[in-house]
């Protein structure tokens, strides 16, 4: 028995070394009197040395990011991407990634941009920086056309509301638990299945962004004869692309381009594109 | 755009080979430390044993999901190895493979009866002739059907890796589901992707246990 015990103890104590190891070493890179180690993309790149960029998005979130059937992503953020990188002869290497754990894999150095909808807001931005915003959306509270109550009414009914894990919309539905309204979330790992459990009677109703729905629903038109917005929550909220705080340079291009391409006709054709106009 | 599923099919068939890797280099590396352990842990000192029990404990105990952040997040960055996605799933898969796979081939040892070891000793042979002539080929045999199940978990547990964006059946699934608005088919479709697998997987164990078994001697009682 005793040396069952000092076997887990000896293995505890070799997973936390490593996990203190990992976090001191962290916390040193961040002493030693910048506010943070040149990164990757910090300086300009050596003269006639290609740029690669590592571009981490999340495939389950159209019309910004989705994948087509020959294994490449598509939607209004690759485009937008593929622009700012033709710009510069940036060469892209696509990496899909899980949306909960996307910003450690940036942090990580495992991704160099996410261009995936991601909303710049103050948590985030405590840990990666964003670019210039490029799309504005505001939260819904969506729910079947023949439910007829209000937005309180529903919120405040004891009934499901559905929303994807670890989205704004989750942030949305965690506030209003916090202010004492009285429903219970239901949690799911995308847009397109909380909007499918409202359809089908798991949930009462769902809470979603104007950015997924509005584009989901005029190429689905089957849902939107069935669906309506009870009302919205909130200020409209903005997305950007992040990077890692060090890498100045390369943030400092993507601002530069997608200004450029903002202020161009091409901007408005991507939009009308992806049925986000 | 707008894609129909069976534009799809392709894509999700593509997420096989990754799948079957995942559980080839899982199971492998399973085997090449399960073995090994079960050896130490059935024929080794008592103290030994009950660290081997420990590494057991703490990798049967853990879920997959968590000893592959474990590992991806903190174990290996901490010690300075930058593994891709896939290398840290086969890492988590292998090692949560080898617990239970020495406890296959423990079990498969202690099935074979004592008496074996004592007559290999008395025709000469020394402790390490008699298990790997005679002790670890008659284990593999034995072990081969529970084996051939814990391919079975793996099959399945390698969807867990799609966390890290490894580009398994279900990961591909789960796009396709976002891509079409289809709740239910690109999933079934995985499903049946994953019974065809474990029904072959199986199949193939099932004809080398055939082929191999050693005829009485398996489940044979003492009369």
């Amino acid at each position: 028995m005793v040396g069952r015990y000092l076997g887990v103890l000896l293995l505890g104590l070799v997973i936390g070394l490593a996990l203190g190891y990992a976090l001191t070493g962290s916390q040193a890179r961040s002493q030693d009197g910048c506010l943070y180690k040149p990164g990757k993309f910090a300086y300009p790149p050596e003269e006639g040395k290609e740029v690669v960029i590592v571009y981490g998005f999340d495939a389950n979130y159209p019309p910004f990011t989705l994948m087509q059937p020959n294994g490449t992503p598509v939607g209004f953020d690759v485009d937008v991407m593929n622009l700012i990188a033709r710009k510069y002869g940036w060469k892209i290497v696509y990496k899909p990634w899980d949306w909960s754990t996307i910003v450690t894999a940036l942090e990580n150095g495992d991704i160099d941009v996410i261009a995936s909808g991601m909303t710049f807001n103050a948590p985030r931005s405590q840990k990666i920086w964003f670019s210039v915003p490029y799309y504005s959306y505001v939260h819904q509270l969506v729910v079947l056309r023949e439910d007829g109550r209000s937005l309180d009414e529903i919120l405040n009914s004891g009934e499901y509301v559905a929303v994807q894990i670890g989205s704004t919309a989750d942030e949305w539905a965690d506030r209003l638990l916090k202010a004492g309204y009285n429903f219970k979330k239901l949690g799911l790992d995308s847009y397109v299945a909380a909007l499918q459990a409202l359809l089908d009677g798991r949930a009462s109703a769902f809470i979603t962004d104007s950015a997924f729905l509005g584009p989901y629903l005029k190429r689905n038109p089957q849902v939107e004869a069935k669906v309506r917005v009870a009302g919205e929550l909130g200020a409209p909220n903005v997305y950007a692309i992040a990077t890692r705080p060090q890498d100045k340079w390369l943030r400092d291009r993507i601002n530069e381009a997608l200004e450029e391409l903002m202020d161009s006709p091409v901007w408005n054709e991507l939009l009308r594109k992806w049925g986000l106009d | 755009m707008q894609w129909k599923l069976l534009d799809y099919i392709p894509f999700l068939i593509n997420g096989v080979p990754w799948t079957l890797a995942l559980v080839c280099f899982g199971l492998a590396m399973g085997f090449s430390i399960g073995l090994p352990l079960s050896v130490i842990d059935t024929f080794g000192s008592k103290r030994v044993a009950r660290v081997i029990g420990a590494y057991v404990w703490f990798f049967r105990g853990t879920p997959l999901l968590v000893l592959l952040s474990l590992l991806y997040w903190g174990v290996l960055p901490s010690l300075g190895i930058k593994a891709s996605p896939f290398l840290a799933s086969v890492l988590a898969l292998g090692l949560r493979s080898s617990a239970y796979q020495s406890q296959i081939f423990r079990s498969a040892f202690l099935s074979i009866e004592s008496g074996q070891l004592l007559a290999a000793r008395s025709i000469g042979m020394s402790d390490s002739q008699a298990l790997i002539n005679v002790l670890i080929p008659q284990a593999l045999r034995i072990a081969l059907p529970s084996w051939s199940n814990e391919y079975a978990v793996m099959l399945k547990d390698s969807s867990i890796c799609f966390a890290l964006g490894v580009m398994e059946i279900l990961t591909r699934a789960k796009y396709v589901s976002t891509a079409t608005g289809l709740a239910l088919f690109p999933f079934l479709i995985a499903g049946i992707l994953y019974l065809v697998l474990t029904q072959v997987g199986v199949g193939i164990a099932e004809l080398v246990h055939r082929r191999f078994r050693i005829p009485g001697t398996v489940g044979v009682s003492n009369c």
